[in-house]
């Protein structure tokens, strides 16, 4: 069986952002990104998943080549092998583009793929699309927000949880099909350094050259959306008016101002 | 030459806004509603364009709902096959309706199950989609639709735009938008449609109710008008037994940060901000909550808002209305007491 793990180099909240002021879009060339922490989950699944019935888990990420050693991490987590699609000519992708890219990669090197696994979403772009389209672009079901998986034959069931009626749900699915995998739910395993440092080895690299996109389809040009304009995000203005001192008088004071105001 | 794999839109052909309706069987997602009323001032100012809804395995009562809160026409599509819920087949019929009608916006709300569907209809479509937008305008100029949404974990506020495809596609989550008034004088069409379906590729298995153990018996955080919610400073489950007592006495409920629910204090459902929910209450109190601008996301829309904090140089401090400096366990009830007090449930 082979399961496909989609991960993102993404780029860690905790690093100073840069926008490209041409495109609006988030420049990720030069800086130091990490697997995006909800994708240890997908992978962490992809390995239990592969434990269990056998086959090999194969990470597939676009990304610059700066993604290279988030890659390296998914191999010391347990991944057979990752391959990266990465091309100047997928810069500025949107989701279409960017599920696009990854759903012909899986279809050119994993054609007899499994189960696609994705996470639910990324701490970067936080749009939980990308796993939705790359199901589209390969017409195959998918059920998102996943956390626990079986194989019966040629079929997937699924359980998720859905948070929003407060019940879990048990799908049936034809393979191949994709998934999402809830984040927060699953234990990823550690790194083994040991692993990491072969890692080179099984990480394959493909450019567009490989692959043999229209570069009308790819990157910032095939990408139905495009940013217009990136400002801070702000905050309404608010009164600012602080209590401090003795307790009693600042709630005194505090209660005046609610009953002032009509909101008691 | 664009993409030769998106088919050619003729731009003219495409007109409204429309939204999917997202039901629970019984009757439409508050989120529906919302989008409606946003959908309704959208179409305003793309020359009184009509507003329609897509409704799936949903009744004509919920359809009049709709029609009564702003659509001028629904599509139910009948199908029986659609009777219970699948991702793909319900993305699939989805985007079936939606290439019929040919809306110029589309709209879904970001529920669980609406980002589950939303991009998957977009792909369909061949067109572009905004997630988890805060603001959706039209451009003077163009007339394009301008989705506005936080990024970057909501550091940034990013203006996007579909320009050369069509429907426009934005989700939202709940909460963002007001529901707008309902009118039972309201006209619209209802349209009944069975959809093909290609072929089905999921089975529902069933469902289990799954019993999360919630602070206290209070109302959802997205319907109150006012939220005292809790973050890791309350160092403790026990500190939203306190708040809950306090949202009592002022008709409300209780919400949490983030930290407090990885800390296990409250479910997640009730937790605020970026990851968690939107809301729009008139009163937010915030007790030990530091207020990092991925909290400050879902509260941005409060009316007023209060700091409980024994930080004064805690962010939430110059980003509210009015801020208490000190330990929470003796503010609260001293608030608790003088708010008793005020409403003369308690005498001088
Ligand atoms: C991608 C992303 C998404 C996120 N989404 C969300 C989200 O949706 N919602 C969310 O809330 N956070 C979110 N966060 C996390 C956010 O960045 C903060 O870490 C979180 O909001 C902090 O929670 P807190 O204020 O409860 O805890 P802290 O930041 O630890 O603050 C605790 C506060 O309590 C005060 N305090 C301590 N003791 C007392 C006392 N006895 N009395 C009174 N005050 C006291 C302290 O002064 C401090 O200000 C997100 C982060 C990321 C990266
Ligand atoms: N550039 C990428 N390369 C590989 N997988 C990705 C990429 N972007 C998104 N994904 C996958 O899609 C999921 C949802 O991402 P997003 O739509 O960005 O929130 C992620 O958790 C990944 O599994």
């Amino acid at each position: 069986m082979k399961f496909v793990v989609l991960t993102k180099a993404a780029v860690p909240l905790s690093s100073a952002i840069r926008i490209d002021p041409k495109t609006g879009t988030l420049i990720r060339e030069g800086v130091p990104l990490s697997v995006n922490q909800w994708d240890r989950d997908a992978v962490e699944f992809a390995l239990k998943l592969r434990d269990k019935y056998g086959g090999e888990v194969i990470a597939i990420s676009m990304a610059p080549p700066s993604g290279i050693p988030a890659l390296e991490s998914l191999i010391g987590m347990g991944v057979d092998r990752a391959i990266l699609a990465t091309d100047r000519a997928f810069a500025g992708a949107d989701t279409w583009a960017t599920s696009f890219v990854l759903a012909k990669t899986i279809e050119k090197y994993v054609p007899d793929y499994t189960l696609v696994i994705a996470g639910e979403e990324t701490i970067d772009s936080t749009t939980a699309h990308v796993g939705a389209q790359v199901a589209s672009h390969l017409n195959i079901p998918y059920v998102y927000y996943v956390y626990d998986a079986e194989i019966h034959g040629n079929k997937v069931r699924v359980r998720r949880f859905l948070e929003d009626e407060g019940v879990d749900e048990f799908y049936e699915m034809d393979l191949p099909a994709l998934i999402s995998v809830a984040k927060g739910t699953q234990m990823p395993r550690e790194i083994s350094l040991l692993r990491k440092i072969n890692a080179r080895d099984r990480i394959m690299q493909a450019t567009n050259k490989e692959l043999g996109l229209d570069p009308e389809c790819v990157g910032l040009k095939g990408s139905p959306t495009f940013v217009a304009g990136q400002t801070g995000a702000t905050f309404p203005p608010r009164k600012r008016k602080i209590f401090a001192g003795d307790p009693r008088e600042s709630v005194k004071a505090l209660v005046e101002e609610l009953k002032k105001e009509g909101l008691l | 030459m664009p993409c030769r794999l998106w088919p050619p839109v003729n731009k003219e052909e495409y007109k409204g806004v429309w939204v999917y309706l997202e039901h629970d069987g019984a009757k439409l997602k508050d989120v529906a509603l919302e989008l409606l009323g946003k959908a309704r001032d959208l179409a305003s100012k793309r020359g009184n364009a009509p507003v329609g809804g897509v409704l799936i395995a949903g009744t004509d009562e919920m359809a009049q709902e709709a029609i009564y809160h702003g659509a001028d026409e629904v599509v139910i599509v009948v199908n029986p096959e659609l009777k219970v819920y699948t991702p793909y087949e319900y993305a699939n019929a989805i985007a079936k309706v939606v290439a019929k009608y040919k809306p110029e916006i589309f709209l879904i709300g970001a529920t669980k199950r609406g980002r589950e569907l939303a991009a998957f209809v977009a792909n369909t479509l061949t067109t572009g989609i905004t997630a988890d937008c805060t603001a959706l305008e039209v451009d003077p100029k163009t007339g394009d639709l301008l989705q506005i949404r936080p990024t970057f974990g909501g550091t940034q506020m990013a203006t996007i735009r579909t320009p050369h495809r069509r429907p426009q596609m934005a989700s939202v989550r709940p909460g963002v938008f007001p529901k707008p008034p309902r009118d039972p004088n309201r006209k619209g069409k209802i349209i009944h449609e069975t959809v093909e379906l290609n072929s089905r590729k999921t089975a529902f298995l069933g469902a289990e109710k799954r019993i999360e153990h919630d602070i206290a018996d209070l109302p959802p955080i997205e319907s109150s008008d006012v939220v005292v919610a809790g973050g890791r400073g309350l160092g403790s489950a026990d500190g939203f037994k306190l708040l809950a007592e306090l949202a009592k006495l002022l008709n409300g409920t209780v919400g949490a940060s983030l930290m407090a629910v990885r800390a296990g204090w409250a479910p997640h459902t009730r937790q605020v901000g970026q990851t968690g929910k939107t809301i729009r209450p008139k009163l937010y109190i915030a007790v030990g909550i530091s207020g990092a601008v991925q909290h400050m996301m879902g509260i941005q829309e409060a009316k007023y808002i209060v700091a409980i904090n024994s930080d004064p140089n805690a962010p939430i401090v110059q980003n509210s209305d009015y801020a208490v400096i000190g330990d929470y366990k003796q503010i609260v009830p001293l608030l608790i007491e003088e708010i008793k007090r005020a409403k003369g449930i308690i005498q001088q």
